[in-house]
């Protein structure tokens, strides 16, 4: 019988262009997520770190470097790496240990630092994460990749660029309202379209930027949360999925087969529909990834998502608020810790700690993060617990 | 015999000496007959390991692309291009490749049809517009 998987505290660093190392940003964060649950380190049986390009900070294998400065060099840990998916994937692997029952409490814990690279050797690391023979060798960066699928997008449905702008603005509305967001800037429709562009019909604003930041969660069992006498949440649904690893190979470029996958798998664990979810916290990288993954995630049919952006129903007082945090648009995006980072939101959410972006009367909330362009992804669902 | 006169060509290795004379080489599993791009292990229908090689015309039609103006490394001595996914005639795969001297959307209509003219060291498969 599985037990039942609790979110005991969560931290997390500013999101941006940071001057600490991978290690001091992994560090802070985790401090920041083991005060938050009212533990100490002692109480951590094993540590789960998502990262991707330790080596841009000439720092790999980095779980235990973590572990020795938390001062419990002796509790294992592992990093797991699944491009900007990182974080949810080891977070399902975190959560699916605490659920078999092999650990009572471990931390789980987000970190990239990639900006000192500058842009042309971020984006260039970037293209590493597609399938490269097929992608990044034929000159394909992620705004590309993500290009073509808009172009796609707009040549198939009923959509058009000024409705991706619109996602991009919402977020930056929302990411306005959370100090730790890397761009903290409201924009307009026409800013966004006038804004350069990377990879048509990608426009800079369409872009989430290079981050650095990192982001944990402390996870543990019902009964340690409970005798913790800390406020929680809980961990009702869980999925994982995979798509075709490049564009090319998909049926449908319109799509992320992963997401699918992965949500129903999600629902069909906490027993609940779209319907029931109150918010939720999306991969955005760019701004038509929010316009599929809406539809991926079964808020709204196929091809309707343009209209539902145009209606306003997925900002903060919508019917269901789309990136309260800014998502990676605003608050940034350290590919390592994003996934986390979409945690800890809905812990602040769930713990009144999201201020001037608290979605009102929220009870059960979604998280979905995937890497490249969706060759993996994983989703998770939240309970607010009274 | 020499080492190099040993060197067995990798999948990679023949599917690039195939670009370079404008085709594309795909597998064809011989249990049943699916077709993958040369670089699969296994069948993704049947999961047999044994494939024959055939040779397309490296032609196609375009189903998406996108025009690159921030490029990666290796890529700023071209002055616009765009990355193209186009479904190869006669074949139903669909491969990407780079295309230059694209630099807006009206150069590059969604069908347009293209074929493959090399494989550059740096570029990848290089690709250009069939003047039909």
């Amino acid at each position: 019988m599985r037990e039942k998987v609790c979110v005991l505290g969560a931290g997390s660093t500013k999101y941006g262009k940071l001057n600490e190392s991978v290690i001091e940003l992994a560090l802070n964060a985790s401090k920041d997520a083991i005060e938050s649950a009212g533990i100490t380190p002692r109480d951590i049986k094993a540590g789960y770190i998502s990262n991707v390009f330790g080596v841009a900070d000439k720092q790999v294998h980095m779980a235990p470097v973590i572990m020795s400065n938390l001062g419990i060099p002796n509790v294992p840990g592992l990093t797991i790496e699944s491009a900007c998916g990182s974080g949810s994937v080891m977070f399902r692997e975190a959560f699916a240990n605490i659920a078999a029952g092999f650990y009572d409490c471990v931390i789980a814990l987000g970190v990239e630092k990639i900006t000192h690279t500058g842009t042309t050797e971020s984006t260039t690391l970037f293209s590493y994460c597609s399938d490269y023979f097929y992608e990044g060798g034929n000159g394909a960066s992620f705004a590309g990749l993500f290009g073509s699928m808009a172009r796609a997008y707009l040549a198939t449905h009923k959509a058009s660029e000024e409705d991706l702008a619109r996602i991009a603005v919402k977020n930056h509305e929302n990411g306005f309202f959370n100090p730790k967001a890397h761009i903290r800037k409201k924009i307009t429709v026409d800013e966004v379209l006038n804004s350069p562009v990377v990879a048509s019909p990608l426009k800079l604003y369409d872009c989430c930027p290079f981050s650095d930041g990192a982001s944990a969660v402390i996870l543990c069992n019902e009964e340690f949360a409970k005798k913790s006498g800390r406020p929680y949440i809980e961990i009702i649904g869980s999925g994982r999925g995979a798509s075709p690893a490049s564009v090319q190979s998909r049926k449908d470029i319109t799509t992320i087969p992963s997401t699918i996958d992965a949500v129903q798998q999600a629902y069909k664990m906490a027993n609940i529909s779209p319907k029931d979810v109150d918010f939720a916290e999306v991969h955005d990288c760019f701004s038509i990834a929010e316009l599929i993954d809406i539809e991926d995630l079964g808020f709204f049919p196929k091809g309707e998502g343009a209209k539902a952006v145009r209606e306003s129903r997925t900002t903060l007082k919508g019917d269901i608020p789309i990136n309260p945090s800014g998502g990676l648009k605003s608050k940034g995006h350290p590919i390592g810790a994003t996934g986390i980072g979409q945690v800890v939101e809905v812990f602040e959410q769930f713990t009144n700690k999201a201020g001037e972006r608290t979605v009102k009367d929220a009870n059960i909330a979604l998280t979905h993060n995937f890497g490249a362009t969706g060759a993996s992804a994983a989703v998770h669902i939240f309970k607010k617990v009274k | 015999m020499s080492k190099s006169q040993s060197h067995k060509q990798s999948s990679r290795e023949q599917f690039i000496d195939f670009a370079k004379k404008g085709k594309i080489l795909v597998n064809q599993c011989l249990n049943c007959k699916n077709l993958s791009l040369e670089t699969a292990y296994y069948c993704d229908k049947c999961f047999s390991k044994s494939f024959k090689h055939v040779s397309y015309n490296g032609k196609g039609k375009v189903v998406t692309y996108t025009i690159q103006s921030v490029a990666p490394k290796g890529f700023e001595d071209v002055n616009s291009y765009a990355w193209v996914v186009f479904r190869i005639d006669d074949c139903g795969l669909n491969i990407s490749g780079f295309l230059p001297g694209v630099s807006s959307p009206t150069d590059l209509p969604l069908g347009t049809p293209v074929k493959v003219v090399d494989y550059h060291d740096k570029h990848g498969l290089v690709l250009e517009k069939l003047e039909v």
